[in-house]
Parts: structure tokens; sequence; C-alpha cells
């Protein structure tokens, strides 16, 4: 097994602004997929084949945990990362018998304030929906029950998609240094993080602006460095995608 | 990317270092090279290209970014008659930050700071930090330094920190860590003063760029320009100012193109003077507003703006000087309608209802849109019982 | 936003966080305030939240009521921090509704948030003299665009108010009736 690719539980947090934000999403349990209802909208159960879906331009960075600890931003990993992704993804929307669009850089452009407030909406799901139990909003009842409403009538207007389907991956590897580091501390009993993949996928209705599904990611495994391996990443990030058979 | 290329520390030593130059060589005898071609993705150069494409990508998407295609346009032609041949590479970005900085990455990516153009007094000191930063993407020094993997990091970690005005401690850390050697310093002067000769404009006002930031740091309290939010990253150094005129005499004359300047950004002037006042650094705004109002007394906007700052400060005085100042505005006749709002803060507050009302009064019938026309209205009103 | 979000990560490391159901009908606030609600909320309880209670309908990353309940003279209207670069806004008996906002204004602005005011008038609140405004706040963290409300008034020294911010696309105009409600329905004892 490559160094670089070694994985451990999440027991000591690195300490930068980045950190913060792969803690958000770490809140809560990692383990296998959660039950179906949980990552479906009240009464939504899968899209018909032949749906056009604009498939939204992948959030994702690479970091690199140096040997104290801290998260280092890989601007080629993440090129690559991207890259690999952007193509797994499409294919496999596809794959489902889906019609896909994508959007163009202008366009993209036009809608970024759509995009960051999807973006708040899926930290907010992340955290009280497949958080930790208390964070739970009561008001919600435990359902995935979020809506954006009529802000995504442009992203629909663009494409002409009836749906529209983002994701967001932030994603950690050990340095050799910091796989030393953790040999040396796991000798003292001390489990230091090795790598954490977080992320999240979702669908959302470009009619109504429901968040029709919503996958969390949350892992000690996982390379988005290689195509091969990248599509192993999406098969997690996309699993349960309600498509019809 | 954040550069604080212009603020580095400058030669140490009495000769002038412009590469392939002789000491007595005309500045416009420099050549620049070529456009410079996109690197090939699997390069670590391609790589640093696609990282600051995707930070681009972002900086065009953020509220923060100001759209004005007006003054967007006019300082694009200043960084493309810089530029020369290299013009239609550079990209130029305008964003509200009230702080002194502008920067270029080596994709082409150009940032300036609404701080910096509240700052410069005209075109060609804008030029002379514009060139500066130029003169760091011809001499490709950000690949020399980005090819070291602990700058690389520190840089990326440090535009993710872009513009955050509470992370200051980091900012310094990281920019610190990122920042250019003396000899890229040193080089990006020169160049740029020669890019500024190039164009048409007067390389003397290069150093007093320099020399005005001087006085802005030297009036914080404490004194540790170190410490200011403005300089984060390092020191600012005074012999690079005598480099920089001594420089420019070589090449004396050319244009600052003043009234232009200050034509073109008088429609964002109240705003930026409003993002300096709220920095809430009132000894560092007090120098500034000064050097300003002694340059363009009858600017009422710099009057305005100190006084707002003396009212706000509140010392010993202020409220005194705060006044004297609000009264220089309006004596203009082109006084900001808050000038008088000002006013009626202050006579409110000593209970010199009489004057309070009177002003609050003018500032309503001047302002009839003001967001807080109804609680001045209702200062005014309850004064008079 | 973000620091409230922080705080409520560290809080929930140690296991001590939770959001609580607020329900309809009348509820006391602290020891003098009153609110009649038409509809349950979620209340955000954890260690170092700030001297306001935390309420949210949709998450914290979305939107967020700040409610004020007796704050005292020199006390902050935020959580206190450590380090000593970050300035602090306290509250101070006998403020105008101008400074009171600029208190929000310097809190909300703190991270780098740009921050305007669209509206400040006088308005009754809590069953006193008081004040309204309208703002709009671009958050610095996620460019997420903000509009926000609030009521605020001092009694016997005391500041009482309730602060309000969702995006504003959606959000605000979903909650923001709701809120008005409940500002409309303060009431503090004398």
């Amino acid at each position: 097994m490559r160094l670089s690719t070694m994985r451990s539980r999440v027991t000591r947090f690195p300490s930068t602004a980045a950190a913060g934000l792969v803690l958000l999403v770490l809140l809560g349990t990692a383990g296998p997929a959660l039950a179906q209802s949980k990552n479906l909208a009240p009464g939504f159960t899968n899209l018909a084949k032949a749906t056009k879906v604009v498939v939204m331009p992948i959030d994702i960075e690479l970091f690199s945990i140096s040997g104290g600890g801290i998260l280092e931003p890989k601007a080629d990993w993440t090129e690559a990362a991207s890259k690999h992704l952007k193509v797994a993804l499409l294919e496999k929307q596809r794959s489902f018998g889906l019609t896909t669009a994508e959007l163009s850089d202008e366009d993209a452009d036009d809608v970024a304030e759509v995009n960051a407030l999807h973006a708040a909406v899926a930290r907010s799901i992340s955290m009280h929906h497949f958080g930790i139990a208390s964070l739970q909003l009561p008001t919600k009842e435990g359902l995935l029950d979020w809506s954006l409403g009529e802000a995504v009538h442009p992203l629909k207007q663009k494409t002409g998609a009836d749906y529209a389907l983002f994701s967001w991956v932030r994603d950690s590897y050990a340095s050799s240094e910091r796989v030393a580091t953790m040999i040396v501390m796991a000798a003292f009993g001390v489990g230091l993080v090795g790598g954490t993949q977080v992320g999240y996928a979702s669908l959302v209705d470009l009619n109504t602006g429901q968040v029709l599904w919503f996958n969390r990611l949350l892992r000690g495994s996982g390379d988005l460095r290689e195509a091969d391996k990248a599509g192993e990443t999406l098969e997690a990030l996309l699993s349960g995608f309600p498509v019809g058979k | 990317m954040r550069r604080r290329g212009f603020l580095r520390a400058g030669c140490a030593c009495g000769a002038l270092l412009i590469p392939g130059l002789g000491r007595a060589q005309a500045l416009s005898d420099w050549q620049p090279p070529t456009r410079f071609a996109r690197p090939d993705i699997s390069t670590d150069e391609g790589g640093l290209w696609a990282m600051m494409d995707r930070e681009e990508t972002k900086l065009r998407r953020s509220p923060f970014t100001i759209r004005d295609s007006d003054l967007r346009g006019y300082v694009h032609d200043i960084a493309c008659r810089l530029g020369g041949e290299h013009c239609s590479d550079i990209r130029v970005h305008l964003v509200r930050t009230p702080l002194f900085n502008a920067s270029m990455s080596p994709n082409g990516m150009m940032q300036v700071w609404t701080g910096l153009m509240l700052r410069v007094d005209n075109e060609a000191q804008l030029a002379a930090v514009l060139g500066h930063e130029i003169g760091h993407y011809l001499a490709r020094h950000s690949l020399e330094r980005l090819r070291d993997a602990k700058s690389r990091s520190a840089f990326a970690q440090f535009m993710g920190l872009f513009g955050l005005i509470g992370a200051v401690g980091q900012l310094a850390t990281l920019a610190g860590a990122f920042a250019y050697s003396r000899d890229h310093e040193r080089e990006a002067d020169s160049i740029g003063l020669a890019l500024m000769r190039n164009a048409g404009y007067d390389p003397a006002e290069a150093a007093k760029v320099w020399d005005n930031l001087l006085l802005e740091i030297k009036a914080k309290p404490g004194g540790d320009p170190a410490s200011s939010p403005m300089f984060a990253t390092h020191p600012p150094p005074e012999e690079r100012k005598e480099t920089l005129m001594r420089l420019a005499e070589a090449s004396p004359g050319g244009v600052t193109n003043e009234r232009t300047w200050q034509e073109k950004t008088a429609p964002l002037r109240h705003e930026w003077l409003g993002d300096e006042i709220k920095r809430g650094q009132h000894e560092e705004s007090l120098a500034l507003l000064k050097r300003m109002i002694e340059r363009t007394p009858s600017q009422a906007e710099y009057l305005y703006a100190r006084a707002e700052v003396y009212r706000l400060r509140a010392k010993e005085n202020d409220l005194d000087a705060a006044i004297a100042d609000y009264d220089a505005a309006v004596a203009l006749g082109t006084e900001p309608p808050q000038a008088h709002r000002g006013l009626g803060m202050i006579y409110r507050l000593r209970n010199q209802s009489a004057a309070a009302k009177a002003s609050f009064e003018r500032y309503l019938q001047l302002a009839p849109e003001a967001p807080d026309f109804a609680i001045i209205k209702s200062y005014m009103e309850e004064d008079r019982t | 936003m973000r620091n409230l979000v922080t705080v409520l990560l560290v809080a929930a490391l140690a296991g001590c966080v939770a959001a609580v159901k607020v329900e309809s009908g009348q509820k006391a606030l602290g020891e003098r305030m009153v609110v009649t609600l038409d509809g349950a909320w979620n209340q955000i309880n954890a260690p170092g939240l700030g001297p306001a209670q935390v309420w949210t309908m949709e998450g914290m990353p979305v939107d967020q009521l700040l409610i004020y309940t007796g704050l005292k003279t020199d006390e902050a209207i935020h959580a206190e921090r450590s380090d000593g670069n970050t300035k602090s806004f306290k509250f101070r008996s006998g403020m105008q509704p101008d400074e009171i906002v600029a208190l929000f204004e310097g809190m909300l602005t703190r991270d780098g948030s740009s921050f305007k005011l669209v509206k400040l008038a006088p308005a009754t609140f809590g069953g006193g003299k008081g004040f309204r405004f309208e703002y709009g706040l671009t958050r610095k963290v996620d460019n997420v665009q903000l509009s926000g409300i609030g009521y605020g008034m001092e009694s016997r020294g005391e500041l009482f108010a309730i602060v309000y911010m969702a995006p504003r696309l959606t959000f605000f105009s979903r909650h923001e009736t709701r809120v008005e409600r409940i500002a409309r329905s303060a009431l503090v004892k004398g």
C-alpha cells in the first residue's frame, strides 16, 4: 500500500481554517450507507429516465496533511481530481439513462449566487440532518425537507433541465512525513488523522427548488488522484442515486 | 494572489540593479519579453496555472468584486499601456477591500483593492504599483517562488484567506512565507519604472506612493508597521524610496493624469472613504486624510471623512475638531448630506437642541432617501419637547 | 455566522450542543421578556454561543435569529474572544439607536463581511420606545448575500433586541413575516 494513501480513524483534528470546514461535515458517524428515507425528500422516490439533469461544476479541493497536521491545498492533485470526477460524473448520469446538460463558464458566472446559496443549504443539511443526532432541527421532524424555492429558476432557464446535481468534495491525504508521525504517535497510543474524504451530492428539483436527494460521504478511504480510483469515489458519492430502473 | 511586492525591502547598496542594464542607461532601453504561452497542465507550472484559474473564477463570481465596467475598463487601460504586448494576457479585477494592495498572478490575473485606489493621487502613482506587479509577472518571479513546495502551500492557503481582514496574523505569516526575495523586489521596481516611463508616466511619482504610505504607518500608535494590516507582510523600506527617486531622476518627465484619475474615481470615493472609516483605525485614517486634505483642500468628501473619524474616536478635543471639519466641508458647498447629520449628532450629544435640530433638518432636506431618515427625524422631534 | 458555527463545532466535539424545539405559544425569554410564537422554532444551545439566544428555521449556515433579553452596560453583544486584537462591541446604557445598530454592524463585519443599512426608524418594541432596522449583509466566508431585520429597545438600562438574517434569495421572505410577528408580540416587563 502506498504510504500516501494510508488512512486512520479520526481522533485528532488539524487546526487550520480549512480543517474547520472539514470538521463541519465530520460531525456525526462515519459508517455504512444511511437508510433510504433519510436521503430522500418526503414524497419523492426516483427520477424517470430521459429526464434532463444539469450537472453543476463540482466543487472540489484536495489537501495534503503535513507532518504537523496542517492541511495544505494541493493544486495539481485538485486539478487532476476535478477532471477525473467531471468525466466520471457525466458518464454516470448518462448510464442512468438521464440526459445531461452542463453550464458554460459564463452561465456559471450568472448563477453564482444560486450556487453559493445551495452550498449554504447543503452545509446545513450536512450539519443538521446528517450530523450528530442532537443537532437535528426538531421542526424538520427528521425529514430531508429543504427547498431553495424560486431561486433555482435561472438554472432551469439557462439549461432547460428539470433537475440539478450538485457535488462537493474535500479530501486529504497523509504526506509521508505525516505517516511517519502517525506511526510514531501510534506507539504512544495516540491516534492521528491520516486522511479523510468528505463530500456530498445533492439533487435539486429546478421547478420547486426542493432538495430531492442528498447523500453525504464521510470516510477514511478513497483516492481521487488517479482516474481509475476516482471512479470509486464517485460511486460512493452517488450511492443510492434515485433513478428508476 | 496577495503580493506585498511593492512594499518589500529595497536595495541596500547604491547601484541600480536593472538586469542587463548599466547604471547610466535610460529606463526606456529595457526590453520586455515576448508573450508567454500557457504551460502544459502536466507540468508543475501548469498545475499552478490551473489553481490560479480556479481562484480567478471564484474572484470573478464574488460579490466583493466591483462590476462597474467604466472604472474597470479605465484601470485595465492603464495596465494595458504598461503591459504593452502583454496587454491581452492581463485581466483586471477590482476588489472592494479597504487595504492597500495590488497583485498579479502568473496566469495574468491582476487584482487591485479599493484601499489602494483610495490612496493613490493620480494615474502615475497607480501605474507605479501596477507596473511593479507587472514587473514580477514579466520576470516570472512568482513561478520561481512557487516551485518551492512550502511556498506553494503557503501561497494556496494565503489565497484562501484572501481579503479576510480579521485574519491579519495568519496573513502575515503566510504572506511572509510566500514573499519575494530582495532581488525580485529590486528587479520588479526597476522594471516597473521602465514600464511607467515607456507608457509616458512620470516615474518620480513612484517614490511618492512610498512616502505617503510611510506617513500612514508612522501614525499608528505603538508605531510597529509589521502589525498593521496594511503592511501585513513586511516592514516598509525607507531606502527603497531613495532608490526609486534615483532611478526616476535618470529619466525625468511624463504625465500624472491627476484630473482624469480624480474624475474617474469620484463616483466611488464616498463609499471607499466610508469603508476606510469603518476600519476603525483612527490614527491611520487621520494621517491619510490629513495628507489628502492638504493636497486637495477643495474636496469636501475628505473633510467630511476626517470629521467622521474625529467624531467616532471622540477623544479630548476630537468633537471640536470634527465640528471644524464638518463646517469646512459645508462651507465649500459640495458637502455630502451626512456632514449635517454628523453635526447634528454632536450638538445632540452636547444638548444643544436648537443647533442639532437645524443640522438634522438640513440633512433630511438634502437626503430625503437616506436609510436613516426616520430615526434622524425622530431625533429632531425629540429635542423639541 | 462562521464564528457561531465554529463555536458549535467545538461544543459538539465536547458533546454539549443541541437543537431544542421552541413550541408555539407564549415563551418567556430571560427574566423580563415574553414573546408569542405562531409556530415552532429551533433553538441552538451550545456553550460559548454568546449572550444572545440563537434560533433558526433552516439551520445555522442558512438563517439565524438572535435574541437579546437584557444585556447590561459594558457587556459585549457577542461572545468575548481571548485574543487582544479583536475589537469588542459593548452595549452601554443610553446608546442611541444609530449607535446600537453600529454595534451590530461591527459584530457582523468583523470577519470581513460587508454591511449595508437599508432602513432605520423609530418603532415600538417590547411595549416601549425602540427602533427597527433593515440591512443587507454580504458574508465573507462564503459570499452568500443576506437580508436582515432587527428591533431593539432599552429598558431600565438593559438592551432587548432581536436580529434576524437569512439569504436574500427565497429564505428571508419565507420567514420574515413570522419574525415581524414575534417582534410585535414582544413584551418587556418594567
